[in-house]
């Protein structure tokens, strides 16, 4: 399978930009972007479309990070 | 040799210092204790003996500052000496390296076996990756001939040639890489090989690779450090930049790299 080309890469990121876009509109409801996401299926290697599910999940958990979401847990000290 | 040459003179009107704060009445003749250790230079000196006897406070500053002076330059001198040694020394560790350090053995898109020795006297900023990379590489290929192309708009900058050396050997044969680069810039130079050819490459340039696991359709990400290394003229490596670097500071960068050059090859 040859890679791709400069131009499927565009229209694969292309894709991308709108399906993310689609799911920061709709946080809750996924379901509305499956149009979105049958075209990204099409448009990009399946190994790309884990790659960027797993670097959405990646981007959303920095979001939350670094709005100090996620907080060191009040233990009492072992030592 | 200054120090040499005033020494005798110094040392010898060292001989006639008297002992400082010592009254003096008008007129000059000895009503005090002189010391009559320090020999006298004889007949012309009992003339003046109504004048200060032996050197001045200034003449004896004077002959301080010159020794000082004398002992100053030859402390220069060695230190300089020194320098020039382990100036020396560097320059040979660094023709070594040149030359032997980071070369390798690939082919490049047009099927032409390249070593590092053939890009000697150009600048060259090279880039790890593989074709079937999702968004970094292109990213980083795209930065990286925006870099070549600002330096080329400059007139007085040496051209510098851009390469693209493959992780992922399995895959990225010289077709493969000769559709790749085409997308990016007519100079930039796909370089691929054996797989040993590859890892030595790789080892070379402490660049890291791994292939991850094959899917359906055989097909895999590797995973790979990302940095656009820059080596001079003389081969060797100079500087390199990650992700945060734009493509501004990347050619600044290169532009002072290619201002403060002193090859070490000639």
């Amino acid at each position: 399978m040859a890679a791709p080309s400069m131009k499927e890469r565009q229209a694969c990121w292309g894709a991308r930009d709108e399906y993310w876009k689609c799911l920061d509109e709709n946080p809750e409801d996924a379901a509305q972007c499956k149009k979105l996401r049958s075209s990204l299926e099409s448009s990009c290697p399946r190994q790309w479309i884990k790659y960027f599910d797993k670097r959405r999940d990646y981007l959303k958990f920095k979001e939350k990070f670094e709005a100090g979401e996620f907080q060191p847990p009040k233990t009492a000290a072992k030592s | 040799m200054l120090l040499l040459a005033q020494a005798p003179k110094a040392w010898h009107r060292l001989f006639q210092l008297k002992p400082p704060a010592l009254p003096r009445t008008p007129g000059g003749e000895a009503q005090h204790v002189r010391c009559r250790l320090l020999s006298r230079q004889g007949p012309a000196e009992t003339g003046r003996q109504d004048q200060p006897q032996g050197p001045g406070l200034r003449t004896r500053l004077l002959i301080t500052a010159l020794i000082g002076a004398g002992l100053g330059g030859v402390w220069l001198a060695m230190r300089a000496e020194k320098e020039r040694w382990q100036q020396r020394r560097r320059t040979e560790a660094l023709r070594q390296a040149a030359v032997g350090q980071g070369d390798f053995s690939l082919r490049d898109h047009r099927g032409q076996a390249r070593c590092k020795a053939d890009f000697r006297g150009q600048w060259v900023l090279m880039y790890f990756g593989f074709t079937h990379c999702p968004d970094i590489c292109p990213e980083e290929l795209e930065k990286l001939v925006q870099v070549v192309r600002q330096l080329e708009a400059e007139p007085g900058l040496p051209p510098v040639q851009p390469l693209f050396i493959t992780v992922d050997p399995e895959r990225d044969d010289v077709a493969a890489m000769a559709h790749y680069v085409q997308d990016f810039h007519p100079r930039l130079l796909g370089l691929t090989g054996s797989a040993e050819q590859v890892a030595q490459v790789s080892r070379s340039y402490r660049v890291y690779y791994s292939a991850g696991p094959k899917d359906e359709d055989q097909d895999y990400i590797v995973d790979h450090s990302i940095a656009i290394y820059l080596l001079n003229p003389d081969g060797l490596f100079t500087d390199y930049y990650g992700r945060a670097r734009s493509a501004e500071q990347v050619a600044d960068s290169v532009r002072r790299h290619m201002a403060a050059f002193r090859s070490v090859l000639h």
